[in-house]
């Protein structure tokens, strides 16, 4: 028999020190940090659980009012396909407009949830460990909305199999020399990825709702949990398939906006024939995107009451991360126009058009959004706990990546190299209202999910408490961190 | 001598692992002992090691497979369905191929590791295993395969480490059930594939259907061929030289003594240089084009003034049209001046 020796208590039972001090110290901690206020599982999945199943009447109002949007959304869609694309606002030369805007920004917020979950994951950084399904949320829906628009953009939609790689009947083999063929082929790879990403992570939470339904919902969840029990052997490889899926996914999303950005630098069009353009959207993006984050992070602690899970210590290193993306993002954004202006070349004045052409109000309007919201009130700690403050940043983000790329694609090609060619573009009833639809379906599809799985990984939130301990120097209680790998 | 599974649910870490270490001096292999829990606790808490992972050849079918799909759309297609596009090359090493190859590698390794995790895991479950519900609540699951002779010394041991709800369990939730999962896995190999090679059957022609095409049906005539239309009769009225094939040329200069003498100045600065003089001087360029003929040979001064026209204007082989440095009128006098130059031909004026 082995030698008797102290026990050691659960990690989610810690006691109270008796010195005030430092008993003031702890309870400080377990305010601050989620991962230093440990509880018992089955009260967080208590927790978990009523935070999915509170389906009060707000929530069935936003699910009506999302979906009529929605149904706008495909009822538009049909009128356009029955009377062409022409009932839009688009028209030589403005063929690209918010279709494909639409399209970019849906790839660019879906970059967010696979960086902070796959590149946090591998630095070990503790804080993604409440947020990184919501983030990893905003990926799968926000690639799945981005898929719609080639399709609504192609306008005779019966015609799609065109671009199918079928070579023999009709003589025409897409040949993927086309940018835009790349561009399907490194997103259907970012979606599976994200997804498989996505569901590995998810399976034992499924189990765990397993657990605590019966009938039809049990069977459901069981399959989908497809029978995990939580033996040493399945967490050793949901941790191995995790990090690999994590390495091969980062450079993968690279790829994706890389590809994303020549869809435009490969045309020979001024403001877009850029070798600048790759890094600059991946840097959007991933702005874009951990906004999307933020904003969902609100949205989910204020509607489904998570407050236990996220806490301001998150939202604060979410800002931080969002500060330094602005940083990077004015940088690519300067560095870009600053040599073009340098160089005086005629054909890329077009992108002095919009200091003072009629694009010039969302110019100055994006730069307030993307540069001096967020670096003018970021840097505050206080900013960056208070929800209503990060709320309205993560908008005024959202708002100017959304004019950026407003700015680049139809506003770039209205300033072309013939000057008979000068449109200026506006948008009709069919773009606006599929444009609304389309974020409407983006949040009811979350609302929806966020009441059919977890939105908090809790797995991922016990170990990280288990990892978590506290140790007495001097006077003073002091966090620590175990790592057993 | 049946074995049986002795399965009880412990509250924390400590006594788990006591009862693990004892479970070993009992000399029970580490394999007939499975710990559950609803936290990733590494294997070292329990004094256990790490369970083996054998990721590395799904990963490397994974590459393999994803590079022959990306070799085979990016290189294999093109080679079988070659479309040429300008001067570019039917296979394009670059862009597309690197392209497709991370893309598709990606894919393969993420798809396989994905796929190794659920054969290594035996994913999906398809048969009742040993579990107990508590153990998404915190507690930690412990079941040991052990022989009857030590099932009861086992229970002591559990209940000696405060386990709750001890109980033997049948032998047969510990057997993988490797016969089910090889038809369940079977069948959707078999779906899977059968699902690949449908399409790809019918895409190369190996199963070939009819499809109607109307374009293959609808008329064409291509730029240079068929007849050339007369225009109808509300077109715009034309003016200007008309040369069509078979019929005489409308417009042409007479060959006047200016005519002649302008001629003769063009004919010195564009086309000597290559068809030599009328004195028999061969041009400067003569070495380079040697099948240009001179101009008062007989192959030059046979043609009729709209041939030469044409020449000058379209160009010929190797010649350039020199339809933007002469005009209209500026080629008939060349025409006039190279006819002139042939014996017997109309003197000036005439």
């Amino acid at each position: 028999m082995l030698e008797t020796r102290t026990e050691t208590a659960p990690f989610w039972e810690s006691p109270v020190p008796e010195d005030e001090v430092m008993a003031q110290q702890v309870a400080h901690y377990r305010d601050e940090h989620l991962l230093l206020d440990p509880r018992p599982p089955a009260e967080i999945n208590g927790l978990m659980l009523a935070a999915m199943r509170r389906t009060g009447p707000v929530f069935w109002l936003l699910v009506v009012g999302l979906g009529g949007m929605v149904l706008a959304l495909f009822t538009t869609w049909v009128i356009q396909m029955v009377y062409g694309i022409g009932i839009t606002g688009l028209n030589r030369s403005v063929m690209w407009g918010p279709y494909i805007v639409n399209l970019v920004y849906f790839i660019g917020i879906g970059h967010a949830g696979t960086f902070i979950s796959a590149a946090l994951r591998l630095m070990r950084y503790d804080f993604r460990r409440p947020i990184a399904r919501a983030a990893e949320t905003v990926t799968l829906f926000g690639l799945a909305m981005a898929a719609l628009f080639p399709l609504i953009h192609v306008g005779r939609i019966w015609k799609i199999y065109y671009m199918f790689p079928i070579p023999n009947q009709r003589e025409l083999w897409p040949n993927f020399r086309s940018a835009l063929l790349w561009d399907a082929t490194a997103i259907t790879t970012y979606m599976i990825g994200s997804t498989l990403f996505m569901f590995v992570a998810l399976i034992p939470d499924l189990a765990m709702i397993r657990d605590r339904t019966t009938g039809l919902r049990r069977k459901i969840y069981g399959a989908f949990a497809l029978g995990w029990r939580g033996t040493e052997g399945e967490w050793h490889r949901l941790e191995v398939v995790s990090n690999i899926l994590g390495f091969v996914i980062i450079p993968v999303m690279f790829s994706v906006h890389t590809i994303v950005s020549w869809d435009f630098a490969m045309a020979i069009q001024p403001g877009w024939h850029s070798t600048i353009f790759g890094p600059f959207f991946i840097i959007g993006a991933l702005f874009s995107g951990v906004a999307a984050v933020i904003l969902v992070m609100v949205i989910v602690r204020k509607g489904m009451r998570l407050g236990y899970f996220l806490r301001d210590e998150h939202f604060s290193a979410m800002g931080i991360f969002l500060m330094i993306l602005a940083m990077a993002w004015v940088y690519f954004y300067f560095a870009e126009w600053i040599t073009n202006w340098y160089g005086n070349l005629p054909m890329e004045v077009a992108l002095q058009e919009m200091l003072t052409g009629p694009l010039a109000p969302f110019f100055y309007l994006m730069l307030f959004g993307n540069i001096i919201v967020p670096l003018g009130t970021l840097w505050s700690r206080r900013v960056r706990t208070s929800l209503p403050a990060m709320f309205v940043i993560a908008l005024f983000v959202q708002i100017g990546m959304y004019i950026e790329r407003v700015l680049i694609i139809p506003g770039m090609l209205s300033r072309n190299e013939l000057p008979f060619n000068w449109v200026n573009y506006t948008p009709r009833w069919p773009e606006l209202l599929i444009t609304a639809g389309t974020f409407s379906f983006l949040a009811l599809l979350y609302i929806i999910w966020t009441r059919v799985v977890p939105i908090i990984p809790v797995w991922e939130v016990y170990e990280g408490q288990a990892l978590q301990g506290r140790r007495r120097v001097g006077r003073a209680i002091l966090p620590t961190r175990s790592d057993p790998h | 001598m049946a074995d049986t599974l002795i399965f009880g649910l412990f509250p924390n870490v400590d006594p788990t692992a006591r009862v693990v270490a004892n479970l070993q001096a009992m000399g029970i292999p580490d394999d007939h002992v499975t710990i559950m829990s609803a936290v990733p606790y590494s294997s070292r808490l329990f004094g256990r090691r790490h369970p083996r992972t054998r990721f590395l050849p799904y990963l490397a079918l994974g590459v393999l497979g994803g590079l022959a799909v990306a070799l085979f759309i990016a290189v294999g297609t093109p080679a079988l369905y070659p479309i040429k596009v300008g001067a570019q090359p039917v296979i394009a090493p670059f862009p597309p191929t690197a392209i497709m190859v991370f893309e598709f590698v990606a894919l393969g390794t993420m798809i396989m590791a994905f796929v190794g995790f659920l054969l290594q895991s035996r994913f999906p479950r398809l048969s009742p295993a040993i579990y107990d519900e508590r153990i998404t609540d915190g507690y930690i699951g412990l079941s040991v395969r052990a022989s009857d002779r030590l099932a009861d010394e086992i229970i002591d041991l559990y209940n000696a480490n405060g386990a709750i709800d001890v109980r033997r369990e049948s032998i047969a939730l510990a057997e993988p059930q490797r016969f089910r999962h090889l038809v369940f896995w079977g069948v959707l190999s078999v779906l899977g594939l059968g699902a690949v090679l449908a399409p790809l059957l019918l895409t190369y022609d190996i199963i070939r259907i009819p499809w109607i095409n109307a374009m293959y049906h609808s008329p064409a005539v291509g730029p240079q061929e068929g007849p050339r239309l007369a225009a109808p009769e509300a077109a715009v009225p034309f003016s200007g030289p008309r040369l069509v094939a078979g019929e005489p040329a409308t417009l042409p200069l007479d060959a006047t003594e200016n005519s002649l003498q302008r001629g003769g100045v063009l004919y010195g600065v564009y086309c000597a240089i290559c068809h030599g003089y009328p004195d028999g001087t061969p041009g400067s360029l003569r070495d380079y084009f040697p099948e240009v003929p001179p101009i008062n040979s007989q192959r030059v001064q046979s043609l009729s003034h709209e041939e030469i026209f044409l020449t000058v204007t379209n160009g010929l082989n190797r010649m350039p049209s020199l339809a933007e440095q002469l005009t209209i009128g500026e080629t008939w006098d060349v025409a006039n001046y190279v006819l002139s130059l042939g014996e017997g031909a109309a003197p000036a004026g005439q």
